[in-house]
């Protein structure tokens, strides 16, 4: 409490806020590492998988839904989209290259937004679900938000259960091995469509996990482009973090989202020069993944040693 | 026989592009932009096609030179008395000075290539998804830069009272000069050593090939081009904000480029043509002014979305059994060759 | 057992197996030998679904394996010892050996077959719990050929085993396979070393340029060098 009471309780709401948020785009790393591992896909569109999850929770509670409810049918939806991105779009790529893939999902991506559009309009609406955990309680005199306690726990609970599954189960044990090695896994009878679905299955699971936290930890505006900066910062992360592993990507996630949440909240708003206030929080992201690329390929985590570049 | 169909590389399209050009003469107002609109949209993807289609290296990094060439030309022609409102807060060099339409698309040219050398001697090492990633990094910074530094320009503000100078003449002019100077370097040394190190890597460095300065050489080119492109685009609008040289431009010209097919001129000039056309003709339906279509806004970009997604992923098989050498095609990339 | 027939594979426009035809009968020691660049790892990437063949077909028990990917080429009941080894370093020995069960017909008898390749390759039972990729090149090269054997395949294809071993490994490799066969496994052995190849396996064809160009039988084994180099002239 004496180290609380030296940096003051604004300080530490702030530190806790970025916690959150490297929590969730801990999540979101793992989702798009996790199908890049067993596919070497990037997906631009993951965004739009938490974007539709956040349509679907406005959507079914505007129909009267519970929460529950409305977190059952947002899981559905993503996980659904998820599985038919896999099987219309990605499947067909599977011998792309990875820069053809690339700007496969970046159509895919612009395809949903574009649908959204249509569907709700530009001008977004409100997700109302879990709302009232917005409200703060107070620890001494740091008052922190319930959800960005929840979030937490949340993001450590499903990444502890991504870790038993990983390494505990059979399907765990064969994704493991389609990452590393694709063709052997097949070649000792590994079924390469299953593995994938599970990796795109999970990886959705942990999107519609983000829909339910996102709008309730920022804003909770849903529009088109919802969730698209974030992805964007998360693919960023993912590079930074070495996208070959799942645990440094997941690392890479946490550190820019705890990055971007200290900037956001410790920045000036607004600064003369670029690089001197958080409006060019962007900018400093992205210098760093061009810096990371050009002199740690395989990621700042990354162990040393490993082959790298062209598969980053 | 060869230069002839050489010729025929170069005369189709820009015979293509002239003919865009005079049917446009004969359209109203309203209908006329949409024909300017192509035109400047052709140079913007062939300015593309000059480093994706040659190198066979993603890029999203070519519409930051855009922007950059957009905006410099599009600040340096505001006239005088119109600076202070339009640019209260950009540095004197830019506030103090006023500029004609061709010196200000020579500064876009020259903005653009500058920018395309300094980004591309540490960037053109990269291949492949490090290099579709780093080049999007690129575009973001200067999206992020351009819209928040109030010095070098508008910031979030549009910019306006630009002058209007590209009219169907221009545009067809300069779209005509893009393809020219991407058929004059296909064809020269330089053009033929880079397509080499698309086709084999290994080979062409083999043959002594620098193939990181090949591909700066095609970046710096393709920025210059993009830079101008910019300069085109801004004198057909008359205002730009920052998000209009950004993701939507990228999305369209990459699904302009690959509709047309990534590694031809004339892919990359039907392809702009196509695209523009259909996006222009749903965009009318969008806003009703089509008798017996009336599309929700929004349609169009789900439309192009919709093909450029397909074009990627559907004729792959297609292509496969139109080509029987591909048969052989390994499942996944084999091991080791016995 | 195993039939190829008139395969041909190419890359691209260039054929690296043309017109392959061999039998392999249910219990046999088929060897597979030739330079590099004979067309033999081709050979075997086509039979398991790894490279599409460009004409023939291929067939296990009459029924054909054209045009199936490698995980139902797997689950048919054909399993390839890869080239290289292709371990998962960064699994247990263990991992690697479950890994091996996808393609194993049922789950039956597991217990057994367990025990037998551990007798085979008592290494393995040892450094069950250990890294795969802390285990030396030969040591991996056993790791290899049990985690094959546990999906109690009918046909096991090599691709150069003992490349790379300390002759004593060698040994063991061979005489492993030795045993494997008297379980009723069918071997298909792609191989660098002739002579040795020659005198083990049941028959040994030669492979050059895409073709397969002699016979040899173990009678042969000790001319099997020269044998093969007066008819490439070398």
């Amino acid at each position: 409490m004496t180290v609380l009471a030296l940096i003051g309780a604004q300080d530490v709401q702030k530190l806790v806020d970025a916690v959150a948020l490297g929590s969730i785009y801990a999540l979101m790393a793992v989702g798009i590492g996790l199908v890049f591992g067993v596919m070497r896909l990037v997906n631009f569109a993951y965004g739009q998988l938490v974007m539709a999850g956040a349509y679907a929770l406005y959507l079914s509670s505007r129909h009267g839904a519970s929460t529950l409810e409305a977190i059952l049918v947002c899981f559905a939806v993503v996980i659904g989209l998820a599985l038919l991105m896999e099987v219309v779009a990605f499947r067909r790529l599977r011998q792309a290259t990875p820069a053809t893939m690339l700007v496969a999902t970046f159509a895919i991506s612009y395809l949903l937004q574009s649908i959204a559009v249509l569907w709700f309009g530009t001008l977004g609406n409100i997700d109302p679900v879990l709302q009232d955990l917005r409200r703060p309680f107070s620890l001494g005199n740091v008052y922190v938000a319930k959800i960005t306690v929840v979030t937490v726990v949340v993001a450590a609970l499903a990444l502890a259960t991504l870790a038993l599954l990983l390494n505990r189960t059979t399907i765990g044990l064969q994704l493991r091995a389609a990452a590393a090695d694709f063709v052997t896994a097949r070649l000792l009878g590994v079924r390469g469509n299953a593995v994938v679905a599970a990796a795109v299955v999970v990886s959705g699971a942990l999107a519609a996990t983000v829909s339910v936290l996102l709008p309730v930890a920022q804003s909770p505006l849903i529009t088109p482009d919802y969730a698209l900066r974030d992805t964007i910062f998360v693919l960023v992360a993912v590079v930074v973090g070495g996208i070959d592993r799942l645990l440094s990507a997941t690392l890479g996630g946490f550190a820019v989202g705890f990055a971007v949440g200290l900037m956001g909240g410790f920045l000036p708003t607004r600064g003369e020069w670029p690089f001197t206030s958080s409006i060019y929080i962007d900018s400093a992201l992205y210098t760093a993944v061009i810096l990371v690329l050009l002199f740690r390929p395989t990621g700042i985590f990354a162990r040393r040693g490993q082959r790298a570049v062209e598969r980053v | 026989m060869r230069r002839v169909e050489a010729l025929v590389q170069l005369a189709g399209p820009a015979a293509l592009l002239v003919l865009v050009g005079v049917v446009g003469s004969f359209m109203d107002r309203a209908r006329e932009i949409e024909f300017r609109n192509a035109l400047v949209a052709t140079a913007i993807v062939v300015a593309l096609y000059v480093f994706v289609g040659n190198s066979g290296v993603l890029s999203f990094g070519q519409v930051a030179f855009v922007a950059v060439g957009a905006f410099a030309a599009g600040e340096m022609t505001v006239p005088a008395d119109a600076k202070e409102g339009v640019l209260p807060n950009v540095f004197s060099l830019i506030g103090d000075h006023t500029i004609g339409n061709a010196e200000s698309l020579l500064l876009a040219t020259g903005l653009g290539g500058l920018y395309a050398l300094l980004v591309g001697i540490p960037l053109m090492r990269l291949s492949g998804l490090a290099a579709g990633i780093a080049t999007f990094a690129v575009l973001g910074v200067t999206f992020n830069i351009l819209r928040n530094w109030e010095k070098i320009g508008p910031g979030p503000q549009t910019l306006s009272t630009v002058p209007e100078t590209t009219d169907l003449l221009q545009g067809t002019v300069g779209a005509i000069a893009v393809v020219a100077c991407a058929f004059l370097y296909q064809r020269s040394r330089l053009g033929r050593q880079l397509r080499a190190t698309r086709e084999d890597p290994a080979a062409a460095a083999a043959a002594g090939i620098d193939i990181h300065r090949q591909r700066l050489w095609a970046f710096v080119l393709s920025g210059a081009l993009s830079g101008f492109a910019g300069g085109l685009l801004v004198h057909a609008r008359g205002t730009l904000e920052t998000r209009d040289v950004y993701l939507d431009l990228t999305f369209l010209s990459l699904a302009m480029l690959v509709v047309g097919g990534m590694a031809s001129l004339w892919g990359a000039v039907l392809g702009s043509l196509l695209v523009s056309g259909l996006d222009s003709f749903l965009l009318n339906a969008e806003n009703g002014q089509i008798p017996g279509l009336e599309a929700p806004a929004g349609t169009r970009l789900v439309v192009v979305g919709a093909f450029m997604a397909l074009e990627l992923g559907l004729p792959r098989r297609l292509r496969e059994r139109l080509r029987p050498q591909a048969q052989g095609a390994p499942v996944e990339q084999p091991s080791g060759q016995s | 057992m195993l039939e190829v027939e008139d395969l041909e594979v190419r890359y691209g426009a260039v054929p690296a197996v043309r017109g392959v035809t061999l039998q392999v009968a249910q219990g046999e020691i088929v060897g597979l030998i030739g330079p590099n660049g004979a067309g033999k790892s081709t050979t075997l990437h086509a039979i398991v679904g790894l490279l599409r063949p460009h004409r023939g077909d291929i067939r296990l028990q009459g029924r054909s394996l054209r045009q199936r990917p490698p995980e139902a080429v797997a689950r048919a009941g054909v399993a390839l010892v890869p080239e290289g080894r292709r371990i998962y370093a960064d699994m247990t020995v263990e991992e690697n050996l479950r890994l091996g069960m996808a393609a194993r017909p049922t789950r039956a008898g597991v217990d057994e077959d367990l025990d037998w390749i551990y007798s085979l390759f008592p290494v393995v039972k040892e450094f069950r719990s250990r890294p795969a990729g802390a285990l030396s090149g030969g040591q991996q090269q056993q790791l290899a050929i049990a985690r094959a054997l546990i999906a109690r395949p009918r046909v096991l294809l090599l691709d150069e085993p003992s490349l790379g071993l300390a002759p004593t490994l060698v040994r063991v490799v061979f005489s492993a396979l030795a045993e494997i066969r008297a379980r009723g496994v069918t071997v298909l052995l792609v191989e660098q070393r002739a002579q040795r190849t020659v005198a083990f396996a049941d028959r040994t064809y030669v492979m050059a340029n895409g073709r397969l160009r002699m016979t040899l039988h173990p009678a042969d084994a000790a001319d099997s060098d020269r044998l093969v180099a007066a008819y490439f002239g070398a």
